[in-house]
C-alpha cells in the first residue's frame, strides 16, 4: 500500500526534526520576573505556622475554660452507662467515618498532578 | 558536573533558590513552548503566555512535585492543564472533524516541502490525537507518561497515537515512492 512507505520510527524522526529547538529569547527572564517574591513565599509558610500555633492555643484555652476537661469524664461516664449494643454501634459508626476520611485523604494525595492547576 | 532536574528541584524546595528554578525554566522552555505551540495551532503569542503561566504555577506548586514522574512530565501536565483551562474559557476545545480534515489535506492546496506538509497535517489532527502524537512521537514520552499528562486511560492514548500516526502517514504518502 502506498501509505506504508514510512514506518513509525521514521515518522517520529520526521516529527522531531520538524520541531526545532526554540530559542529562549528572553522567555526565562520574563518567567523569573513574574514569579512571586521570595518574601511572599516566606509569608505563606509563616501563615501555616501561625494557624497551627493559634489552633493549639485555642485548644489549651478551651480545656481550661471547660473546667479542666471535666466534660470529657462526664461523657465517658455517660457512654459507659449505655447498653453494649449502642456502644458497638457508636464504635462502628466512628470507625466508618474515620475510614472514609482516611480514604478521601489517600485519594486526594494520589491525585497530585491533577490538583496542581485546579 | 551538571546538576540534574532533581537536584535543582531540591534547591528550590530547601533554599527557595530562584536561580535553580531559572535553570529548570531554561532547560525545559523549548519543549513546553513547543508543545503549547502545537496545541494552539502555532499561535506563538498565546503559547508563550500559557508557557509562562505554566512555569509560574510550577514554581508555586513545586512542593506537590514528589519525584514519582520526571520533572518534564510534571511540567507537561501543568502546561496541558493551562491550555485546557484557557481553551475551555474560549470554548475552543473542539477538534477539526474528519470531513474537514479530508478536505484540507488535498495535496494541491498545500505548499511543497515534507516538513511543511507534516506540520500542516499535524495541525489538522483533532486535538486529542494531535496532543497524543506531539507528546509521544515528538517529545518521546511513553504512552504511560502521556496518559498521566493527559489524565486519560492508557488505552485511549494508544488509540489516539495510532490514529494520529495513520493520518500523518496518509499525508506523507504523497512523498513516498510511486
Amino acid at each position: 500500500m502506498k501509505n506504508n512507505f514510512i514506518d513509525d520510527q521514521e515518522l517520529d524522526r520526521q516529527l522531531r526534526e520538524a520541531a526545532p529547538y526554540i530559542d529562549d529569547a528572553g522567555f526565562t527572564a520574563r518567567v523569573m520576573q513574574s514569579l512571586p517574591a521570595q518574601s511572599a513565599r516566606a509569608m505563606e509558610r509563616l501563615r501555616g505556622t501561625v494557624l497551627i500555633v493559634a489552633a493549639l492555643l485555642a485548644s489549651v484555652l478551651a480545656y481550661f475554660l471547660s473546667g479542666g476537661g471535666r466534660f470529657v469524664y462526664e461523657l465517658v461516664a455517660r457512654l459507659s452507662a449505655l447498653p453494649p449494643v449502642w456502644l458497638f454501634g457508636l464504635a462502628g459508626v466512628a470507625g466508618i467515618i474515620v475510614g472514609a476520611l482516611g480514604l478521601a485523604a489517600a485519594v486526594f494525595t494520589a491525585r497530585e498532578p491533577a490538583m496542581i492547576t485546579r | 558536573m551538571e546538576l540534574t532536574d532533581a537536584d535543582l528541584v531540591a534547591r528550590v524546595l530547601v533554599d527557595d533558590d530562584q536561580h535553580a528554578f531559572g535553570e529548570l525554566v531554561r532547560r525545559h522552555q523549548s519543549s513546553v513552548r513547543g508543545l503549547l505551540r502545537q496545541l494552539t495551532r502555532n499561535d506563538f503569542a498565546m503559547a508563550d503566555d500559557l508557557s509562562q503561566e505554566a512555569f509560574v504555577r510550577a514554581y508555586k506548586n513545586i512542593r506537590s512535585f514528589r519525584g514519582e514522574a520526571k520533572f518534564s512530565t510534571w511540567l507537561y501536565r501543568i502546561a496541558y492543564n493551562c491550555f485546557r483551562e484557557d481553551a475551555r474559557k474560549k470554548k475552543e476545545l473542539v477538534g477539526i472533524d474528519e470531513s474537514q480534515w479530508q478536505r484540507e489535506i488535498d495535496p494541491q492546496s498545500v505548499e511543497p516541502g515534507l516538513k511543511h506538509d507534516l506540520m500542516h497535517a499535524l495541525n489538522l489532527l483533532p486535538l486529542h490525537e494531535r496532543t497524543a502524537v506531539v507528546l509521544c512521537c515528538q517529545n518521546g514520552l511513553s504512552h504511560d507518561e502521556a496518559a498521566r499528562v493527559l489524565d486519560i486511560p492508557l488505552g485511549t492514548v494508544k488509540t489516539n497515537v495510532l490514529r494520529g500516526r495513520e493520518k500523518l502517514k496518509r499525508t506523507l504518502a504523497a512523498w513516498g515512492p510511486n
